[in-house]
């Protein structure tokens, strides 16, 4: 580091705000946004989720999330680091004393904003439509207000996000370690495959075989972001009355994010000093 | 090339010179004075001292215990054959890649630490503005940045809000040129600045690398166009085979093979043949 350098956080505000411009002018990811939005506030126009109160369009709008906020986070994050590295700039911004925290937490906090504004809006729309769509609350029934609230539709939102976010650190740290757009793409599907069905293939095998007990299963997973996600919205957002914590869940999810972006940083560049 | 390295030895005295008269030796800043530059090495420490740096990639040696100093204000001209390490030396001196061994040190005695750096093929993110590129860039220098005079010095004022994809290949190395240049840096490292400019944008390119070492700045570039190298460079160092075979005053280093410019002089003095299966 220079003497004369700026302080770390600058340089990681001045990579977040390139790199959020940056999201905003790609056509296919703005596309893409768009297609996700559409489709979950679909979803809850079309199905019977909305009709019927916030809970049960959690439970309509969770397989679609638990498939569409991945795809959307590694399209925003898997060719982040990759593309400064092919154009030479990743060179160029070391000789500005740059560090790789700073380089890397920009890059997250940047492309990490764009998503959490697209999938909380997204998931806000969606749940908007509840009160327009739900017929209006019939006089002879006393409802339990306290099952079905707009908070539990906000945790949910809130869990999306952190899913989101967890799935983004991962796609960063592919974008940082793949040396070839190849080796990128590869990477990207491999780890989505195992995230959406490769975690849940593996403990009913585990459960099938008799090598997992029926305990460890929430322990497997936890071990994967949809999983993890999967526990914490059936376990906080519609509490389901469940006998695990969501302690485990929660930690797979930070750990994730902590692992991930460690990777990204140690991947990024090699010191010269 | 084996059978040069086993003959030469490896430390970082004098490289090889395959003229029977050496101009000078690639350590300037303890030996006695070659050149018109030298005195200010002598009175000055070096801007930027590279010592005995050796890198192979795989079992291809790209340089060999090579030692490079310049001084501030010095302009070293760094030419040789396509393949014989020229861009792995300035990417070692912008310290953006660590050789295998050997060190890089830089001066820095008034604090200006960075090296400016122009990659050989410079890049830029697609959708920003010349303007855009120079601006982000400047967030990460403590000094206030004059963006548009950056662009007006490297003559790309006009194109200030074009975008950088938009921009030529000379215009996109000019920018390269422009974001090496932001923050003054006291060391510039250019990788082939002139190639696919055209012949005044090649002089314009070169007036304003003199205009850097008027005003203190070491810089060390590479390139093919002899002409204006011969002209402007303070020292020509030829790398071929992984060491320097030649190093000194342009008009001292074409003299020492008795050709008629450095073109030719170039021709004498590089084993070619070494290096096209590189």
């Amino acid at each position: 580091m220079s003497a004369g350098g700026r302080d770390g956080l600058g340089d990681l505000f001045a990579i977040a705000a390139r790199e959020l411009r940056t999201v905003v002018r790609t056509p296919a990811v703005v596309a893409l946004s768009v297609v996700f939005a559409l489709t979950v506030v679909a979803v809850a126009a079309a199905g019977s989720g909305a009709r019927g109160g916030y809970v049960p369009l959690v439970l309509d709008l969770v397989p679609f999330v638990e498939a569409l906020v991945p795809l959307l986070a590694v399209a925003l994050c898997y060719r982040a680091v990759l593309s400064d590295r092919e154009s030479g700039e990743l060179d160029v911004l070391r000789t500005f004393d740059v560090s790789r925290p700073a380089y890397v937490g920009g890059v997250y906090l940047g492309r990490g904003l764009a998503l959490v504004f697209v999938v909380f809006g997204s998931l806000l729309a969606a749940g908007a439509t509840v009160p327009v769509l739900s017929p209006p609350d019939p006089t002879f029934l006393a409802l339990n207000e306290a099952a079905d609230s707009p908070v539990a539709f906000l945790r949910f939102s809130v869990l999306a996000v952190l899913f989101a976010l967890a799935v983004a650190a991962v796609a960063l740290a592919v974008s940082a370690a793949a040396r070839t757009a190849r080796q990128a793409i590869a990477l990207a599907v491999g780890l989505l495959v195992a995230f959406v069905v490769g975690v849940d293939a593996a403990a009913v095998a585990g459960l099938a075989s008799g090598s997992l007990g029926i305990d460890a299963v929430p322990l497997v997973l936890a071990a994967s972001p949809n999983g993890a996600f999967r526990s914490l919205v059936l376990g906080v957002a519609v509490e389901t009355g469940g006998s695990t914590s969501p302690g485990a869940a929660l930690a797979g999810l930070v750990g994730w994010v902590a692992v991930a972006l460690a990777v990204a940083v140690l991947t990024a560049w090699r010191p010269v000093e | 090339m084996a059978d040069r390295e086993s003959a030469e030895p490896a430390t970082d005295e004098p490289t090889t010179m395959s003229n029977p008269e050496p101009t000078t030796t690639a350590e300037t800043d303890s030996d006695e004075s070659t050149g018109e530059s030298a005195a200010a090495a002598a009175a000055d420490r070096p801007a930027i001292a590279a010592t005995d740096l050796s890198h192979a990639f795989g079992d291809v040696r790209v340089l060999d215990g090579v030692s490079l100093s310049v001084a501030p204000g010095e302009i070293v001209a760094l030419v040789g054959p396509n393949g014989s390490g020229k861009s792995t030396l300035l990417r070692f001196l912008a310290r953006v890649r660590a050789p295998d061994e050997g060190t890089v040190t830089i001066g820095a005695s008034d604090g200006r630490a960075r090296v400016g750096y122009l990659p050989q093929q410079p890049g830029f993110r697609a959708g920003f503005s010349a303007t855009d590129t120079l601006e982000f860039y400047a967030q990460f220098v403590d000094d206030h940045v004059d963006v548009a005079d950056v662009l007006e010095r490297v003559g790309l004022a006009d194109a200030a809000d074009r975008r950088v994809d938009a921009l030529s290949g000379g215009m996109t190395r000019l920018l390269g040129l422009g974001r090496a240049l932001v923050g003054d840096p006291a060391v510039v490292v250019l990788d082939e600045p002139a190639s696919g400019l055209d012949p005044g944008m090649v002089e314009r390119l070169f007036d304003i690398v003199s205009d850097l070492a008027d005003a203190g700045v070491a810089v060390v570039l590479s390139s093919h166009n002899l002409g204006p190298v011969e002209r402007t460079a303070d020292r020509v160092v030829v790398l071929d085979g992984g060491r320097f075979v030649a190093d000194g005053d342009p008009r001292a280093v074409v003299e020492s093979v008795g050709a008629a410019d450095l073109q030719t002089a170039f021709g004498d003095l590089v084993a070619t043949e070494e290096v096209t299966g590189r």
